[in-house]
């Protein structure tokens, strides 16, 4: 397993390297000019050089390329033009909050998803099946800005339960962290939860079918340890797959939801930093997020091989 | 075998029809089998015989399949009408099956031992070192090589005869006294064929099963068989001692099967074939199933014979039985 994995991350360095190459040249191809937006109204020529030889602009493009990379690959990933804070310490600043968000998200998407998926294909055609299919296709039709704004207007505004907005750091004070994320959180995982549903509905349709299924019931099994042990396991399969792919999918709804919620995160620090042609900052950005893909498809990998026994020695 | 002894099994009347459908796919079927016997149950692809098997064990796909009507006494209770719990009380304990694809049949993330050991587990309440251990002794019993490397192993390492293998020590491994054995070595290479029939019969000389084979080979039948139901589009059209059948097939369709086995049929029976098709499953004519195939249809075919015993050796369901053997092959006349 721990060489798959290795394998794994070095088949992904030179990957990285081609997205890292792929950011730093489109950047460079968008209209603006970075230094324009620091100097704000002053557009003294002599400053405007100034910065533009203090942050190395006017050197050939490889040339800066290539002190972007030596510096990332050492874990400098540069200076924000317009905060003057290192690159990675905004990052280390934004990103726990923003995955926070999204593992929250998550555990709601999969606490819903996973168990309503289950009950729906296992009582395909009863009531209950309809009801999930219901409530998924609303919770996919639904748009998270609107549900976000009545979740604000119903739980925070008239109720009073849940904070509307801001954000408290995990570590120091995590049961308030939770209460503040929760309503984000959920605004975000309901879709997710009906995909997954959806998912998990057609696996499961698929096992309880099966062969190995009957030869379990044949033993005289109880229903749960037949869903459970038997076909939710075999299921489980597809399931990652599709986990993995909403992992993207629920980047881009954080964003959106950190936007409705006020909340500090990453989004946040990506709008802020494309409209400020913020370079550095949407360099190390990219970078980190294409790093963040990789890693949860070598981990989705692995965690096939943990759950397809067929693929472990292969 | 003495006759009055009590029956493990007896179905009568069993029944099974798809939703919807104007006819039943199974059709008042009936036999009986005495503890430690076995019985094949033979008959072309797609006339019931799987789905016999699972309504005893209560595993029909349903919906669409359901029992609707009939009885099954195992040990004197109705399997067909018990609760839910009960049933999985008795199945995987009292009575076992297996099944026909030993490739899709067994769990593919789950280990061997652990396949076996739960059924030991659920019935006996046992610890899982017990159960382990029943396991191992499972799966030496029916001649695995390594067993106990095999414990650990997932099914895609073993081949196809060691999965049926595998199979047959899970569904024995509580001492059943009935095993459902459907098709169990259609989908294995011939040699591997004839060794788990072996197998399956020490096995059941040593422990005492009744069996009921499901399968479509005669061959097999002649090999393991105590009696012989055969069945026709849901129906069994003749049933008896294995020996008796051989001997004196009397349903143009016994006949007509037995005419195409090679090992079995005369000379001149060989090349035989039943003309026409199954009727559909879901939409079988009124009267005797087999009427539309058969050469010795006549006006009363059109009602529903009942199994009787005209010939005097076993029951057969045919207005016309016994045939006359001179009336067998009109081909027959003609030089070969
Ligand atoms: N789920 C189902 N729905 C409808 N018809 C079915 C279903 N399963 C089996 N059948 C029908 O039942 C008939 C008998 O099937 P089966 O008992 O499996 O035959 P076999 O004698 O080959 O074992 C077949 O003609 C098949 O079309
Ligand atoms: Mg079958």
């Amino acid at each position: 397993m721990l060489s798959f994995i290795g394998r794994r991350i070095l088949i992904a360095i030179p990957t990285v390297l081609l997205i890292s190459v792929f950011v730093f040249f489109m950047q460079k191809l968008l209209p603006g000019d970075p230094v324009l937006a620091l100097a704000g109204e002053d557009r003294n020529p002599e400053i405007l050089e100034f910065l533009r030889e203090k942050y190395r602009l006017n050197d050939p493009l490889y040339v800066q390329y290539f002190t972007w990379i030596g510096n990332a690959l050492q874990g400098d990933l540069g200076i924000s033009l317009r905060t003057q804070q290192p690159v990675l310490t905004l990052i280390g600043q934004k990103l726990p909050v923003t995955i926070q968000l999204a593992v929250m998200a998550l555990i709601i998407a999969i606490v819903i998803g996973v168990p309503a998926g289950i009950v729906s294909a296992y009582r395909k055609g009863t009531w209950v099946d309809w009801l999930a299919n219901i409530l998924a296709l609303s919770g996919l039709s639904v748009p998270n800005f609107w549900l976000g704004i009545m979740l604000i207007l119903l739980v925070s505004v008239k109720l009073g339960w849940l904070p509307a907005s801001g954000y408290q750091p995990f570590l120091d004070d995590p049961l308030q962290s939770i209460r503040t994320m929760l309503m984000p959180a959920f605004v975000l995982g309901t879709g997710l939860a009906a995909t997954l549903m959806r998912h998990t509905r057609s696996a499961m349709l698929g096992v309880l079918k099966s062969d190995y299924v009957r030869t379990a019931r044949a033993k005289g099994l109880s229903e749960t340890t037949v869903v459970v042990k038997h076909a939710l396991r075999n299921a489980l399969v597809p399931i990652v797959t599709v986990v993995t792919l909403l992992f993207g999918e629920l980047l881009a709804g954080a964003v959106l939801t950190e936007q409705i919620f006020t909340i500090p995160g990453f989004g946040k620090l990506v709008v802020d930093a494309v409209f400020n042609r913020d370079y550095a900052v949407v360099q190390g950005i990219v970078l980190c997020t294409a790093i963040a893909f990789i890693a949860m498809n070598i981990l989705a990998d692995a965690l096939y091989r943990v759950l397809n026994p067929r693929m472990r020695n292969s | 075998m003495t006759p009055d002894a009590p029956p493990l099994l007896e179905v009568r009347n069993l029944s099974i029809r798809v939703a919807n459908a104007r006819s039943n796919l199974v059709d008042d079927v009936s036999f009986s089998l005495q503890p430690g016997r076995t019985l094949c149950i033979v008959g072309e692809s797609g006339c019931g015989k799987s789905q016999t098997a699972l309504a005893l064990m209560g595993l029909l796909a349903s919906p669409p399949l359901s029992v609707t009507g009939g009885t099954a006494l195992f040990n004197g209770r109705d399997l067909l009408s018990l609760p839910q719990a009960e049933k999985q009380r008795i199945r995987g304990d009292r009575m076992a099956m297996i099944f026909q694809e030993p490739m899709s049949s067994l769990n593919p993330v789950l280990r061997i031992g652990e396949q076996i050991a739960e059924a030991v587990r659920r019935h006996r309440g046992v610890s899982n070192s017990v159960a382990r251990a029943r396991a191992l002794e499972m799966l030496e019993k029916v001649r695995i090589p390594a067993a106990g490397k095999r414990l650990d192993e997932f099914p895609h390492q073993l081949s196809g005869g060691m999965r049926q293998r595998a199979m047959i020590a899970m569904a024995l491994a509580n001492d059943p006294e009935l095993l459902l054995a459907d098709e169990p070595t259609t989908a294995l290479d011939v040699t591997i064929q004839a060794q788990i029939l072996d197998l399956m019969r020490t096995l059941q000389a040593e422990l005492g099963t009744a069996m009921i084979l499901i399968t479509h080979d005669l061959g097999v039948v002649a090999e393991m068989a105590d009696e012989v139901a055969v069945m026709y589009a849901g129906r069994i059209v003749e049933i008896g001692a294995t020996q008796d059948i051989f001997d004196d097939p009397q349903h143009p369709y016994t006949i007509g099967l037995m005419s195409s086995m090679p090992a079995l049929g005369r000379r001149s029976e060989r090349l035989v074939t039943i003309p026409g098709r199954v009727p559909s499953a879901t939409d079988m004519p009124d009267g005797c199933r087999f009427a539309s195939r058969c050469p010795f249809r006549i006006g009363i075919c059109a009602r529903t014979p009942e199994l009787s015993n005209p010939g005097g050796s076993h029951r057969v369901a045919c207005w016309r039985a016994p045939i006359e053997e001179t009336y067998l092959q009109p081909q027959e006349a003609q030089p070969a």
